[in-house]
């Protein structure tokens, strides 16, 4: 028994949740982030904690791959092919992002083409060798990329590699004693799959984040380690699993989207515990904003994320949309004279004008406290001092050149921001073919709550719901996890000439493989194995994932398998052919080890309203308009309070507009909803 | 577009004279036959080719 | 007009048309389908207008509106019933090319048509004289593979087996086509399911009021943007190098009549049809002419046939842009639509440059194969895309290897193409020195050499570009040619296909046997430059030098470096 920590590492704040084993005890707190060295910050709140032997597992989320991609902040990266294809990173797809924009600029690789080089070597579309690698020239190559000292990783994609690895691990080796100080992604460690753009495309991620994760993850590895937490903290993948640090810093292109995961594994347990199906998540923090669906209760999956359009990232993984949008974003006016917020953001430093770190731009955060949603003694439950008149300075000046009044101009910096919020959930829902009325906006973040009925109204969503501990909420998602590890592997059998003993091996292999990668990094409970196949028929190049249960293929499941796609391709696709040839081509293995889950507490059954804590007036579309305050910690059970009115807890604020109602629900949650619905 | 009587295959492909625009027997009320005999789909389409007409020869 | 509502149901049925395509691209068989994405998915209105399409190939949402309208016209309204699915790719019915099967699906609400579900994509191989459909020495149609009219393949739910059986009896991969025209049906389908689940939600006469709404509104943000371009009458030509039967060029003559808010463009100045295949219909002409004004205007309006609304089309019966029956045309569609798109761009750059592009690749590669796998004793066909180098802008460079702008399909990757085909890829890799020259260079394009591992495979193909360069604008270089080229396994020199197998063009030509050991090395064209070389910004040119764009050689001879 212990504590179970969840640590998300944003860009403003740090946020912490412990859940007591023994008490089932919540406990939720944050700190300000700690740009220059990140493990300072989560180290500072850290000392909060009593006891830190009594940390059973420690879960960090981090965006400090993530960041790194989008702001083009990696590593040099060389890229080593077969020859005759050094240009495949150049090539890409040759298809465009929109049918009508001659203004479209094809995305740069993660890569500077004087930095690909080819080796004389050839696998043939079955994996046989055509021309073997040869390891002079692989040590050529190696001599040549140290002379030249530019390049601090190196990412391995040679064709067909998925068929046969030998090359690449040759490579790797190879590298590995001549280039030491240089880590090289192989494909087929990272993305053993086909198709040869995505896959270097994937792998040159995986280099290009590997030198920064590699010396970050290794800091807070040896500093956890000097706090005896060594071998209990673990790191939150884009899959919404666990995995070590030195799992996560081998392979780092699975850390994709590893903050924004939590809130999304939170959402899906919510969904279930109050039993609303859809949720749309609007998780806005300082720096950025995370939008992803929970439909029917589940979270989505992408392989087809994108760092930006036509540069792919195919590893499995949460499927989440960011903005660089947050309350630390600024406004500004441009040239033509029009107000406008970010994407360049505050962040942690300098921080909003109204933290009193030295910014002067005004941001999201200080319209706010201009509009009175935020109240400068209340902000982090007063533990934070914050400068109103800062913030009220920041906006004026902009006021000034804008000839607005000061209120006004704060009301059109965060109906803007609003606006570049739509736009986020526009992306997950509308054009991903749902609509908005079938869903429920669940805000949370510091801002979320903030910001979450207007947008609710902006964006035709008919309610939403703050969650406990909104503003710890992706964190609290970490301590509702599991570790998992996905394996993959193409297999290429058919129904019509299916190999039972080659495929059974294959399996028994990749289901080892994945169970050692669990065990080594210390779970040692009850594994759960998922085996799923991706079938297509005979000629088709998109394949439909089915579940296979059992360790064999034999007569008897491989039968119901065919059946099962038949069944499946009409029930996804409105059709099936019958009697077409199935060909089997991928094989993957989800390995999971399951760890406690915090059991909720439920509130007393209460009535009316609770007892209002004061007045004070909060700017509403033209004017201030009185509204009440109420304390989150006050709700009971199906007490309800109409806007306007601002609802405070320690770290996060919820404002209800006029006309909305906020009622509490059995957990605590806040439900918002238009009074006459 | 003339049929077969029959209905089963296409006898002659009519197309406007000056836009090219295939023109089927529904169409036919909207059309006009110049002097010459020639089927126009529009008096739009009369009055731009006389237009073209023109201004090429003065730019001969 | 509601814009919250337009708003809402124009990203849905956008996203609808997207999901289409994503089922075709999932369940079909061809790679020209589920890699290249040579396909449309779009939803019509009773009388054939477009009123929503998702991001895939522009030529054939423009030529999709005629398509429904002379389907329309051949099949009233009143002979469908519910479950009935038309298929159609007559290029003599307001078709583009044989290839180009289009599929239609009626919405009935309560009974009555509403709509249309509509899916347009590449068939490969369509029968006719070559396999993989473009047979660059074509003299008529039927040479080109099977013609069908509208017609019913699916009534009230139940598939038509004897058109079923008279289809695939002439091509010469059945099981692929069935799978690839099964996707196009699953396609329609589910198109068809989405909107009358949309229709029953918003109510059926909120819906089509709302798309007509949001007709008028393409309508109105076209027509804004047409008024930025000042009146005049701007001309413009280029050539299509020759038709694969006789060696001489063909003019494509554009006259841009801009006044007010509209645009005519009038192609009466271009050449009589050819006797070869390069001829377009009027679908493809039309087409091609609303592909460049979309092209040269906002992106973000919503595409549907309000924005054709503004543009009038002149296109002579019996040239080039609108061929007579029964001349041959599959090139129309892929190499005389860029280069009819282009002449628009060229005659508009005169006066809105910054909005323009100079020439692109403007070809497809088109190289089609087909033969007996010696491994699986399966009859193989491919349509092959290979896509070029964009053209300089006023604000940036070409795009290096995209496809041109009637197309947005996607290359093969070498891992699928050789899984599937009896071809080793020995290289694909970018010509240095290849971009037209400017302030703004081209994008480049590629070479990539082929190795036949069959006995044999029978080639053909359809392109352009290896005799007439992507023309530069504003004082920008022509960028260089493309080519295709052989060596025959146990010779050691490049020959084109004039060279090495007599062909009148060495850019379309039909049935050439390749034999195991033979290579093919198709050279793709990059596009024209724009504006002065020397007024190249110095550390962008010093980065192309580095990077291997550009030689030290050219960087000082063209760019004065």
């Amino acid at each position: 028994m212990g504590y179970l920590v969840g640590v998300d590492i944003g860009g403003t704040f740090t946020d912490f949740v412990s859940f007591d084993t023994a008490t089932n005890e919540i406990e939720v707190w944050k700190n300000l982030s700690t740009p220059g060295d990140p493990f300072d910050g989560v180290l500072d709140g850290l000392t909060k904690m009593e006891h830190l032997d009594g940390i059973q597992r420690l879960r960090l989320g981090t965006t400090i791959a993530t960041n790194a991609i989008l702001q083009r902040a990696g590593a040099n990266v060389a890229y080593v092919t077969t020859k005759g294809f050094r240009d495949i990173p150049f090539i890409q797809r040759g298809n465009r992002k929109a049918h009508y924009d001659m203004t479209w600029i094809k995305a740069k690789p993660l890569v500077k083409r004087r930095h690909c080089y080819e080796l004389d070597e050839r696998l043939d579309a079955k994996g046989g060798v055509l021309k073997a690698l040869d390891d002079n020239e692989v040590r050529a190559l190696a001599a040549k990329i140290k002379a030249e000292g530019a390049v601090e990783a190196i990412a391995v994609n040679f064709l067909f590699s998925y068929l046969n690895p030998a090359h690449e691990v040759r490579v790797k080796e190879i590298f590995a004693e001549e280039l030491p100080d240089i880590p090289t992604s192989i494909s087929y460690e990272v993305l053993p799959k086909w198709k040869e753009y995505e896959r270097a495309s994937t792998t040159l991620a995986d280099a290009y984040v590997k030198p920064l994760v590699g010396r970050s993850f290794a800091t807070m590895n040896k500093r956890f380690d000097e706090l005896a937490l060594g071998g209990r903290v673990a790191v939150m993948k884009s899959n919404g699993g666990e995995c070590s640090f030195d799992a996560a810093a081998a392979q780092p292109v699975q850390m994709t989207v590893s903050g924004p995961t939590g809130g999304v594994v939170a959402s899906r347990a919510l969904s279930k515990l109050i039993d609303v199906p859809n949720l749309v998540t609007f998780d806005m923090g300082g720096t950025s904003t995370d939008c992803a669906t929970i439909i029917n209760g589940e979270e989505n999956f992408t392989t087809s994320f994108e760092i930006e359009w036509g540069l792919p990232i195919q590893v499995p993984m949460i499927d989440v949309r960011t903005i660089g949008a947050g309350g630390g974003s600024i406004a500004w006016i441009d040239k033509g004279g029009l107000l406008q917020v970010g994407p360049q953001s505050a962040g942690a430093d300098p921080a909003p004008a109204c933290y009193g770190k030295g910014g002067i731009e005004p941001t999201v955060t200080d319209a706010n406290l201009v509009l009175g949603r935020l109240n400068a003694e209340e902000f982090l439950g007063g533990d934070m001092h914050i400068d109103a008149k800062a913030a009220h300075d920041a906006v004026k000046r902009i006021a000034g050149e804008l000839k607005m009044g000061v209120e006004e101009t704060a009301n059109a910096i965060v109906q803007i921001a609003n606006n570049n919020m739509v736009g986020a959930l526009r992306s997950v829902l509308l054009e991903r073919g749902h609509d908005p009325r079938d869903f429920s906006l669940l805000g949370f973040g510091g801002a979320g709550p903030l910001h979450v009925n207007e947008l609710m109204v902006l964006g035709n969503i008919p309610q939403s719901i703050v969650p406990i501990n909104p503003g710890q909420f992706s964190a609290f998602g970490f301590v509702m996890t599991d570790a998992r590890t996905d394996k993959q592997r193409t297999i290429q059998q058919t129904s019509a000439r299916f190999d039972q003993e080659v495929s059974t091996g294959l399996m028994s292999d990749l289901v080892e493989m994945a169970v050692n990668e669990v065990r080594e990094q210390g779970y040692s409970d009850e594994l759960e194995i998922y085996r799923t196949v991706d079938l297509r028929y005979l000629g088709q190049n998109y394949e439909l994932q089915l579940p296979y249960g059992g360790d064999d293929f034999t007569d008897a499941g491989l039968t119901d398998l065919w059946k099962r796609f038949h069944e499946a391709h009409q029930a996804r696709f409105n059709f099936h052919i019958p009697g077409e040839t199935i060909e089997m081509v991928n094989l993957s293995i989800a390995v999971v080890a399951p760890s406690p889950k915090p059991t909720l507490t439920t509130l007393a059954k209460g009535s009316g309203s609770p007892k209002k804590k004061g007045e004070r007036a909060v700017w509403f579309d033209k004017a201030f308009e009185k509204s009440s305050v109420y304390d989150r910690a006050d709700f009971l059970d199906g007490q309800q309070v109409d806007g306007p009115a601002i609802i405070r807890e320690s770290a996060s604020t919820t404002v209800v507009c006029p006309g909305y109602v906020a009622r509490a629900d059995a957990y605590g949650n806040l439900h918002i909803a238009n009074k006459r619905s | 577009m003339k049929f077969s009587s029959n209905g089963l295959y296409v006898e002659e492909y009519v197309k406007c004279t000056n836009c090219g625009t295939l023109i089927y027997e529904s169409d036919r009320p909207a059309c006009v036959e110049s002097t010459d005999k020639e089927l126009f789909c529009s008096q739009w389409c009369v009055d731009w080719a006389a237009a073209r007409e023109k201004r090429w020869k003065q730019n001969a | 007009m509601d814009p919250v509502m337009m708003k809402i149901l124009d990203s849905t049925m956008v996203s609808v048309c997207r999901e289409m395509g994503i089922t075709l691209m999932q369940t079909s068989y061809s790679t020209i389908f589920n890699e290249a994405l040579d396909f449309t998915c779009a939803i019509a209105n009773r009388d054939g207008d477009m009123i929503a399409c998702a991001e895939f190939c522009p030529a054939q949402i423009g030529g999709m509106p005629l398509m429904a309208k002379s389907m329309v016209k051949e099949m009233p309204l009143d002979q469908f019933d519910e479950g009935d699915i038309v298929l159609h790719n007559d290029p003599y019915r307001g078709g583009l090319h044989t290839p180009e099967h289009t599929f239609f699906k009626p919405i009935f609400v309560n009974g009555e048509i509403r709509g249309f579900a509509v899916s347009i994509g590449h068939i490969a191989e369509v029968g006719g004289m070559v396999p993989g459909g473009f047979c660059g020495e074509a003299t008529e149609i039927f040479h080109e593979g099977l013609r069908v009219p509208p017609v019913k393949i699916v009534s009230k739910g139940v598939h038509n087996k004897d058109i079923w059986r008279l289809l695939l009896a002439n091509v010469r991969t059945p099981r692929y086509n069935y799978g690839d025209l099964r996707a196009l049906i699953s396609a329609v389908d589910l198109g068809e399911r989405r909107m009358k689940e949309i229709y029953s939600k918003y109510g059926a006469d909120v819906v089509d009021q709302t798309c007509n709404d949001l007709m008028d509104y393409s309508e109105r943000r076209m027509r804004a943007e047409i008024s930025q371009i000042p009146d005049g009458i701007y001309p413009f030509e280029d050539l299509v190098e020759d038709d694969g039967i006789e060696d001489r060029p063909y003019k494509i003559s554009v006259e841009v009549h801009k006044t007010g808010d509209d645009i005519v463009a009038d192609f009466s100045g271009s050449a009589k049809q050819a006797k070869g295949p390069i001829n377009a219909t009027l679908g493809v002409t039309l087409s091609a002419t609303y592909n460049a004004l979309l092209h040269m205007t906002d992106p973000s309006i919503p595409k549907n046939s309000g924005c054709f609304r503004p543009i009038r089309v002149v296109a002579p019966a019996g040239t080039i842009v609108n061929v007579n029956y029964p001349a041959p045309e599959v090139g129309g569609n892929t190499e005389t639509h860029p280069r009819i798109a282009g002449t628009v761009i060229g005659a508009l750059a005169n006066v809105i440059p910054h909005l323009a592009m100079a020439a692109e690749g403007a070809t497809h590669g088109n190289f089609v194969f087909g033969g007996v796998h010696a491994a699986t004793k399966e009859f193989f066909a491919c349509y092959d895309i290979e896509v070029v180098g964009w053209g300089g802008r006023s604000f940036a460079d070409g795009n290096d290897a995209c496809d041109s702008i009637n197309g947005n399909c996607r290359v093969t990757p070498v891992e699928v193409f050789e899984v599937r085909y009896p071809w080793r890829v020995e290289d694909w890799v970018f010509r240095e020195d290849s971009a037209g020259a400017g302030k703004f260079r081209s994008g480049v394009g590629y070479t990539k050499t082929l190795t036949c591992l069959n006995d044999e495979i029978i080639i053909s193909q359809m392109t352009d570009r290896h005799k007439v360069a992507p023309w530069g604008l504003n004082g920008g270089l022509p960028g260089d040619k493309g080519a295709t080229l052989f060596m025959l396994s146990g010779a050691n020199e490049w020959l084109d296909a004039s060279q090495a197998y007599g062909k009148i063009s060495p850019s379309k030509y039909s049935n050439i046997s390749i034999r195991k050991g033979d290579r093919v090395r198709l050279v793709m064209p990059a596009g024209g430059g724009f504006g002065d070389p020397k007024e190249r910004d110095r550390e962008s040119l010093r980065e192309d030098v580095v990077e291997g764009y550009v030689s030290a050689k050219a960087a000082q001879d063209i760019y004065g470096l």
